[in-house]
C-alpha cells in the first residue's frame, strides 16, 4: 500500500495513456489530425472541429511559467502538510498550457515567464506526474 | 435579435445582513428578503408568476426545496403562479438571472418574476471542508487535482500575471481592499465594517503569493431578492425603476489552465455587448459595481468595462477613484470581499446593490445624479463575464 495521501489523477481511457507515458518519461500531448489543433488536456473529440481523428505526441518537455503562487496556509486539507508549495501554470514549447508543481528551484528565482522543463515525480508505483522546475 | 434596451425593470429589492448567523434558518432568510422584495415594489403579489430560486451551495436538500417551489408555498402565490425553476451558473448567476427573468417580461411570457437567493457558507459549512470541496469543483479532476489548486491558489495566480504584466504593486492591490472596506463601513449589511489601511492590510499573513490574508474574501451567510417587470407595470408602481438598459457576456473556459491568458481581450465584447445594447459609452457611466472574489479581479473588470486602459487601473484605484467620494465609485456595498462571500449570491447581492443605487435607496453610500450604472458578474474558476447596464431612465 502506498503511503501517498494527497488525490491522485482520474483515470479515465484517455488519461491513462497520459500517466502510462509520463511513468516511461515521456510527456504526451495530442494534435488532431484534421483541423491540427493542439490539444491539451487530452480528449477523444476534438474541441477544435469535434473529429475523433487524434493523434498522440511527444512534448520536448520545455516551456515558460506563464504563472504560479506559493501557498503558504489555507491549502486544501490533503496538502496542509506540504506548505510552502508552488502551484503553478506552464505554457509549453508546442502551445498548450498545464497545471503543474514547480519543484527544485529556489523560491526567489521563480518568476513570470522565466524557462521551466519537465521533471516526471513517481508518486507512487501507478502514478508518476509531470511536475517542473528551472532547468539546470 | 429584439431590441432589448429598456424591455424590462427592477422595481424592488430585499436584502438581509450577510455574516454568521446561526439562529436564521434557511426558509425564513429567503421569505424574508423576498418579503422585503414585494413590499419595496409596491407589488400585489398575485403579479407574481414567476419564481427564480439561484443554486444554493451550503446544503443540497435546502436547494432541492427551494427548486421544488417552496417559495411558491411559502409566499401563497400557488394561484396565480405559472412556474418555478432554477437559474445557477454560480457567481455569475446574477446575470444569468437578470438575462431570463428580463427576456421572460419583454417577450410576456411573464408579468413579473421574483428571483431569490440565499445560503449558509459561513455557518453551515466548516471552513477545513469548504476548502477541501472547492479545490475539486471546476478543476480537472485528471490533470488539476493532483497539483493542490484552491480557490485561494487561484487568486494568487491571476494576481501574479496581472502584476507581472502590468506593474501594479502590492500597494495598488491593497489600494482596492482598503477602497471597499471604506464602502462596507457604510452598508449596514455588510460583514468586514471596519475600515483598514493599505499598510494594515499588506501586513496581515502571506496565503498564497501575492494574496494576503485581508486580500481574502469571508464565506458568509446571506439572502437578497429582486424583482423585475415591464416598463409599463414599473412607472404605476414606483417613481424610480431600475431600467435594465445593457446586457452582455463571455463565457470561455471550465478549468484554471484553459483560462484565456489575455483575460482583458478575451473578455470584453462583454463590455461592447452591454454599452451597445444600451446605447453608452464608459464615460457616460456614474457607478460601477464590479464582482470581485479578489481584489485584482477589480482591476482586471475596470480595464474589461473600458473605464481604464489596460495596465492602468492599480494606478486609477491607488489615487482613489473608487473609493467613498472619488470619480467613479465602485462595487459600493463593499462587493465580496468586505460585504462577505454568499456563494451564488455575491453576484446577487453586487446586482442588488446596481438596483439599489439607481432607485436612489442606498443611504449613507448614496452617490448622487446617477444616470448609468454598471453591474458585472463571474462565476466558476472566472469562466465568464458578464456585464449589465442598469439606468434611471428609458
Amino acid at each position: 500500500m502506498s503511503n501517498y495521501k494527497k488525490p491522485l489523477p482520474l483515470i479515465t481511457p484517455t488519461s491513462k495513456v497520459f500517466y502510462d507515458g509520463c511513468r516511461s518519461g515521456k510527456l504526451l500531448y495530442q494534435q488532431c489530425l484534421d483541423c491540427g489543433q493542439v490539444i491539451f488536456f487530452p480528449q477523444s473529440i476534438c474541441p477544435g472541429c469535434l473529429s475523433h481523428n487524434i493523434e498522440w505526441k511527444q512534448s520536448k518537455g520545455k516551456g515558460r511559467l506563464f504563472t504560479f503562487t506559493i501557498t503558504h496556509a489555507a491549502a486544501p486539507s490533503e496538502f496542509s502538510e506540504d506548505t510552502p508549495y508552488v502551484l503553478a501554470i506552464v505554457e509549453m514549447d508546442e502551445g498548450y498550457k498545464m497545471m503543474t508543481n514547480i519543484i527544485e528551484t529556489d523560491f526567489d528565482e521563480i518568476k513570470c515567464d522565466m524557462e521551466v522543463e519537465v521533471v516526471f515525480d513517481k508518486v507512487t508505483e501507478e502514478i508518476t506526474l509531470p511536475k517542473f522546475r528551472k532547468p539546470k | 435579435m429584439m431590441d432589448m434596451r429598456g424591455k424590462a425593470a427592477i422595481v424592488g429589492i430585499g436584502e438581509v445582513p450577510t455574516g454568521h448567523y446561526p439562529e436564521r434558518t434557511f426558509a425564513d432568510a429567503a421569505l424574508t428578503v423576498a418579503e422585503m422584495a414585494i413590499k419595496d415594489a409596491n407589488i400585489n403579489k398575485s403579479e407574481i408568476d414567476t419564481v427564480i430560486p439561484i443554486g444554493v451551495v451550503s446544503n443540497s436538500i435546502n436547494n432541492g426545496n427551494i427548486v421544488c417551489s417552496q417559495m411558491i408555498e411559502a409566499l401563497g402565490l400557488g394561484s396565480h403562479a405559472k412556474s418555478n425553476f432554477q437559474v445557477m451558473s454560480g457567481g455569475s448567476s446574477s446575470a444569468s438571472s437578470l438575462k431570463v427573468a428580463s427576456a421572460l417580461v419583454a417577450t410576456g411570457l411573464s408579468k413579473a418574476v421574483l428571483v431569490v437567493h440565499c445560503d449558509q457558507m459561513g455557518t453551515q459549512l466548516d471552513l477545513e471542508t469548504a476548502i477541501s470541496t472547492f479545490s475539486k469543483v471546476s478543476v480537472s479532476p485528471e490533470y488539476e487535482t493532483p497539483y493542490g489548486w484552491s480557490q485561494l491558489g487561484l487568486g494568487g495566480m491571476m494576481q501574479q500575471r496581472y502584476m507581472h504584466d502590468t506593474g501594479a504593486t502590492e500597494r495598488q492591490i491593497a489600494a482596492v481592499v482598503e477602497s471597499l472596506r471604506k464602502w462596507a463601513a457604510l452598508n449596514p449589511n455588510a460583514m468586514m465594517r471596519t475600515p483598514r489601511t493599505v499598510d494594515e492590510i499588506l501586513e496581515s499573513p502571506m496565503i498564497s503569493t501575492p494574496v494576503r490574508k485581508r486580500m481574502m474574501n469571508v464565506l458568509a451567510d446571506g439572502a437578497a431578492a429582486y424583482i423585475v417587470t415591464s416598463p409599463e407595470r414599473a412607472r404605476d408602481l414606483t417613481d424610480q425603476p431600475a431600467y435594465i438598459l445593457g446586457m452582455g457576456s463571455k463565457c470561455t473556459n471550465f478549468t484554471t489552465t484553459q483560462q484565456p491568458s489575455d483575460l482583458v481581450s478575451a473578455w470584453r465584447p462583454a463590455a461592447e455587448e452591454a454599452y451597445a445594447m444600451a446605447g453608452i459609452t464608459p464615460k457616460d457611466i456614474d457607478v460601477a459595481q464590479i464582482y470581485d472574489a479578489f481584489p485584482v479581479f477589480i482591476l482586471i473588470s475596470l480595464e474589461i468595462l473600458g473605464i481604464c486602459k489596460p495596465g492602468t487601473a492599480g494606478k486609477f484605484v491607488e489615487d482613489g477613484n473608487i473609493a467613498p467620494g472619488g470619480k467613479l465609485p465602485c462595487s459600493t456595498n463593499g462587493a465580496m470581499m468586505a460585504q462577505g462571500h454568499t456563494g451564488a449570491g455575491g453576484g446577487i447581492a453586487i446586482l442588488v446593490e446596481a438596483a439599489r443605487q439607481v432607485m436612489g435607496k442606498a443611504g449613507d453610500r448614496q452617490v448622487p445624479n446617477i444616470k448609468y450604472a454598471v453591474e458585472t458578474a463571474t462565476g466558476g474558476v472566472g469562466m465568464d463575464m458578464h456585464v449589465g447596464v442598469l439606468g434611471t431612465e428609458v
